[in-house]
């Protein structure tokens, strides 16, 4: 799914867009290590973490793209990071149970 | 959907707490930051997590959630199970991970809703 | 009336309470251990006039032991003063009694077999010098004299016992009031719980059981569920305040008639910028903070949220004190002050 269907899907906006980012997977987490540990390769990470260290998590575990939930702001440490990695974040009304539920309806990830 | 049908519909085995209990889910939390938890209002919360500690049930306890599930099988200590079964919140263990859990959870309320 | 007889009498040559106070310095040890402040004020405050038995039930000298006996039985008492027109002559006890049956001369006069070596309080003594007179002979109970060498009274341990008790209560319940009147709400009613916790820096495996006690003790007093759910929100989070943030601190529950108020005070670091770190999303918090589900920089924001009121204090280097308030009768009823819609966004519901 490309940033554009997330974004849709979740009714969300975008904040930081890079071109090509996009996911085949859905990861929810909001500990930083739990996602380390858990997160698959080329996940949407879903989240509440509006902190620059979650870029450095999404770089290291190959996530492109952040579903940041409950319109949590992005402080400008975190989106200049974003950019400079190739980190997508889409900012969402949504919880992260209704930001998952509406990602599930998006056709069948290719893995 | 009790704790029970949320056992099963996650795969999951429950660790502590009242697994008969009747208490039906009013709304799905995912959510690892407990001051998130604490700042919603809906009742009879269910929430899923990934943290497994002790916070997680206090704070299931302040908001009266109606259970607690732990994902990716996460192993769990002996003082949180202590605290779920003190504060008799019903405590889940799931291998499923939180996202996978909300699609099946959420696959369960429509097929509840469509009878 | 009086033949010359005249019997014993030990007793301090006090005559009057600040020599007794000099005499008797406020030793915790003298009075068996470590005392509070309090009890030894007690103890020094009370007279024994104040906590003697002033009806005395006495005999003559020339009564029988056997009338003796009777009295003391009729009475439940185990000692009897021989007093004529408040002189006090002598003491038969259940002792004297005992023998006289073993030797049979019950029938003969008090005045024979009476002791009269006797042991005395004076009624200005404090209680804590007859707490010693307690200590140091091993009668059960002491005739009282005024400064005419008067009978007067009679203090038993019991005495001092009852009266003590009672007046510990109305001192802690001052106590109690004095404390609650610490914290800045209007306590209007005149019934109140206070509860306190002590919340441990860094001890992250305790934080949150005060504010879980705290929700069981409002479930037990029946509080409104909704209200019960806002103060254990504030509580919890204030709680992990103090033990993420703070070198350690107490957290108070006080429930009056009108309000419930959480106020948490910790000993410092203090928050240099208040306005700042009550918004959304500001923290301070670390990693370490933060794998531990918290440090959002949602908890003084939340607090507030929940709160009919809220009040932040803090000196950079001293403490950080916060109240949180809450009306238990809130205007309209129905609609109860419901928590705040969060802003901006919903929360997903179950379908």
């Amino acid at each position: 799914m490309t940033v554009a269907e997330v974004c849709a899907a979740v009714n969300g906006t975008v904040a930081v867009d890079v071109a090509d980012a996009a996911a085949t997977g859905v990861y929810v987490g909001d500990l930083l290590s739990d996602i380390m540990g858990h997160a698959g390769e080329d996940c949407a990470l879903v989240t509440i973490q509006n902190h620059l260290n979650t870029i450095a998590v999404c770089t290291l575990v190959g996530c492109a793209v952040i579903v940041l939930c409950h319109n949590r702001p992005v402080p400008p440490d975190m989106a200049e990071a974003a950019a400079r990695e190739g980190v997508a974040i889409v900012v969402t009304p949504l919880s992260q149970y209704a930001a998952a539920r509406a990602l599930s309806a998006l056709p069948p990830a290719e893995h | 959907m009790t704790i029970a049908d949320v056992v099963k519909i996650l795969d999951g085995k429950l660790m502590a707490g009242d697994g008969t209990s009747p208490r039906a889910v009013g709304a799905v939390v995912a959510n690892d930051l407990m001051s998130d938890v604490l700042l919603n209002d809906a009742d009879d919360i269910l929430l899923l997590t990934s943290l497994a500690s002790d916070q997680a049930i206090r704070t299931a306890h302040i908001v009266g959630a109606m259970g607690v599930v732990v994902h990716n099988a996460k192993p769990l200590s002996e003082t949180m199970l202590k605290v779920a079964a003190d504060l008799g919140v019903p405590l889940v263990s799931s291998p499923l991970s939180k996202y996978d859990a909300c699609v099946r959870l959420h696959d369960a309320f429509l097929a509840e809703e469509r009878g | 009336m009086d033949n010359g007889y005249s019997p014993t009498i030990l007793q301090g040559q006090h005559t009057n309470d600040d020599e007794i106070l000099a005499k008797t310095p406020l030793d915790p040890k003298a009075l068996g251990g470590d005392s509070s402040v309090i009890i030894m004020e007690l103890l020094q405050r009370f007279k024994v006039r104040d906590v003697m038995k002033r009806q005395i039930i006495s005999v003559a000298r020339t009564a029988s032991l056997r009338e003796a006996q009777r009295l003391m039985r009729e009475n439940r008492i185990s000692g009897l003063p021989v007093c004529e027109e408040g002189r006090l002559y002598g003491i038969v006890s259940v002792n004297d009694i005992i023998t006289a049956l073993d030797n049979g001369w019950i029938e003969d006069t008090c005045e024979k077999h009476m002791a009269c070596n006797l042991v005395v309080l004076e009624a200005g003594m404090p209680i804590s010098f007859a707490l010693r007179y307690f200590n140091n002979y091993t009668y059960g109970r002491f005739p009282v004299l005024d400064s005419d060498r008067k009978l007067v009274g009679i203090l038993s341990q019991r005495d001092v016992m009852r009266a003590l008790l009672y007046e510990l209560s109305v001192e802690i319940r001052k106590l109690e009031r004095k404390t609650s009147n610490n914290v800045p709400v209007h306590v209007t009613g005149e019934h109140y719980f206070r509860r306190e916790w002590a919340v441990v820096r860094n001890d992250l495996s305790r934080a949150g059981h005060a504010a879980n006690d705290i929700k069981g003790i409002l479930r037990e007093r029946k509080v409104a569920r909704s209200i019960a759910r806002r103060v254990a929100v504030a509580a919890y989070e204030l709680e992990i305040n103090i033990c993420i943030h703070s070198h350690g601190g107490v957290l108070v529950l006080l429930i009056s008639d009108e309000t419930i108020t959480i106020t948490a005070k910790d000993r410092g670091p203090g928050i240099p910028d208040i306005e700042w770190a009550c918004r959304d999303g500001t923290s301070t918090a670390n990693d370490w903070i933060r794998s531990l589900g918290f440090g959002a920089g949602m908890g003084l924001s939340n607090s507030k949220r929940v709160a009919d009121s809220f009040d932040i204090q803090s000196e950079v280097g001293k403490f950080t004190k916060v109240t949180c308030t809450f009306n238990l009768n809130p205007p309209d009823p129905a609609d109860g002050r419901a928590v705040a819609p969060r802003p901006p966004s919903q929360e997903g519901g179950a379908s």
